[in-house]
């Protein structure tokens, strides 16, 4: 069986600085996978690089066996995405912005069924620029549903919402984790990436620091929660 | 085909939402028709054997078509583009191909109700008739039309951010409408002014118009159709080749 992702030695310069540093992982089928670091530490461009949007200066990824370099639409056909801080078209409407992403797959989701889903039906004639910061994130969940997909990518989804929002959200995923969906996520919060991912990915710079589950980064790190292991692997070093 | 129509049913009324397409492209030439027969409707235009009716009519035909192909369809594309909403495209199984079809009937549907409602107006209550071939003219109307998409979508492709496609389109747009003879009717341009304006594409195409709505020559027809057809074949090659999703 294919795994779900995977990325070999992926390389990515830009403007002659390494971004993403010979990253290699594979993410199994039905896993929740969190690829953590601080600001600026190029979880936005891997993720891009993964999707084909960047063409890596070395290395390969692969999205259930298919390289989305070369076989994009029928890649994204089966995953779905969403990007960082996503925006919209001037006045659009809830419902035509489903119904617009609906347009683009041979066989969608109903998006009406995955509004109430997500209890956003009653928004569906308002335009997205005046729903909450929580209602857009997941609207864009929905967006990202749509395809029905394998896997999906949520990049920073919870990422300045507000505490109830974000549980909320987290709930949502909860959800979704039942479904034995394969989600790949970034986040800066470590209660998230506890509640949620099966497995963690740290990054610094562009680099691996640590790969495992979030007891096997604690034992390696000696720490007793998530957060100091987190700033024990990435916290900048004294002396620079 | 049908994905490229749902898409352009929302994007068409996302369009008609933003009220500057309808505007310029529909209310402007209507505008300008009803002022120039008002002011000099039954005059000769110029040392021409043609009223300014008749220079207008078929002139005005291309105001829709310079609306939406250096006003519309480049700033929607550069507008999603910077608000990374192509990029979003990109994580779907949609093809530029699709995307550019979409704004481009937008483009055209805009376009054609523009000229359609000069026309019109033109016959029903200005009394306007044609001595060339409706046939012919429409014809060369969509010749016109595509070719200048074709440069619209070179200009998309080109821009880098909203900022450049915002002059480039001003650089482009305005001199094209109001050089090109599509408002203000160019025998009244002193002639040192025609031999400039005539570099402009769109010069050429409504001389085109022209000339078969007159069904005399202006200008240089064979020359001018060989000339959109070659604007049509390199634009949108290149607008292709050079396509970013970002």
């Amino acid at each position: 069986m294919n795994p779900a992702i995977e990325a070999k030695q992926v390389t990515k310069e830009i403007g002659g600085k390494k971004i993403v540093n010979q990253l290699s992982f594979t993410i199994n089928k039905g896993e929740v996978f969190g690829l953590l670091g601080p600001n600026g530490a190029g979880k936005t461009t891997t993720i891009e690089t993964l999707l084909g949007i960047k063409r890596p200066d070395q290395g390969s990824t692969k999205i259930l066996g298919l390289d989305p370099l070369k076989r994009r639409r029928e890649v994204f056909e089966r995953v779905g995405v969403q990007l960082q801080s996503s925006s919209y078209q001037n006045n659009i409407r809830v419902g035509e912005l489903c119904r617009e992403i609906s347009s683009l797959y041979k066989e969608p989701r109903d998006y009406q069924e995955l509004l109430n889903l997500f209890k956003l039906e009653r928004f569906e004639a308002q335009p997205v620029e005046k729903l909450s910061g929580g209602e857009k994130q997941k609207l864009s969940i929905v967006l990202a549903l749509i395809p029905d997909p394998e896997i999906i990518f949520l990049d920073e989804l919870t990422t300045g919402l507000d505490t109830e929002a974000r549980r909320n959200v987290w709930q949502t995923l909860l959800k979704l984790k039942e479904t034995q969906l394969t989600i790949f996520l970034t986040t800066h919060y470590m209660e998230e990436a506890e509640i949620l991912c099966d497995r963690l990915f740290l990054i610094k710079r562009g680099n691996m620091v640590a790969e495992g589950t979030v007891s096997e980064l604690l034992t390696e790190s000696c720490q007793n929660n998530l957060e100091d292991a987190y700033l024990w692997y990435v916290g900048e070093d004294e002396d620079e | 085909m049908n994905k490229v129509l749902s898409l352009a049913k929302i994007e068409g009324k996302l369009a008609l939402r933003s009220i500057d397409g309808v505007l310029f492209g529909i209310g402007m030439p209507l505008g300008v028709l009803l002022l120039t027969t008002m002011i000099a409707g039954n005059k000769q235009a110029g040392n021409a054997s043609y009223t300014f009716l008749d220079s207008s009519f078929s002139s005005l035909l291309a105001v829709g078509i310079c609306a939406t192909a250096f006003m519309g369809i480049p700033l929607t594309i550069c507008d999603y583009r910077d608000k990374k909403i192509l990029k979003h495209f990109f994580v779907t199984p949609a093809s530029p191909g699709h995307l550019i079809a979409t704004q481009v009937v937008v483009a055209m549907v805009t376009a054609i109700i523009s000229a359609g409602l000069v026309a019109l107006v033109s016959v029903v209550f200005l009394g306007y008739r044609m001595r060339g071939s409706w046939g012919l003219l429409i014809a060369s109307y969509f010749l016109v039309m595509i070719a200048m998409y074709s440069l619209g979508l070179l200009i998309a492709s080109v821009c880098k951010n909203m900022k450049i496609a915002n002059l480039v389109c001003s650089l482009v747009y305005f001199p094209m409408l109001f050089l090109s003879g599509a408002v203000i009717p160019f025998e009244i341009f002193p002639e040192g002014m025609q031999k400039v304006a005539s570099i402009l594409p769109l010069t050429q195409g409504v001389q085109l118009l022209k000339s078969v709505s007159l069904n005399q020559p202006v200008g240089n027809p064979q020359f001018v159709l060989i000339l959109l057809g070659v604007i049509t074949v390199v634009g949108f090659g290149l607008a292709a080749k050079l396509f970013r999703w970002e």
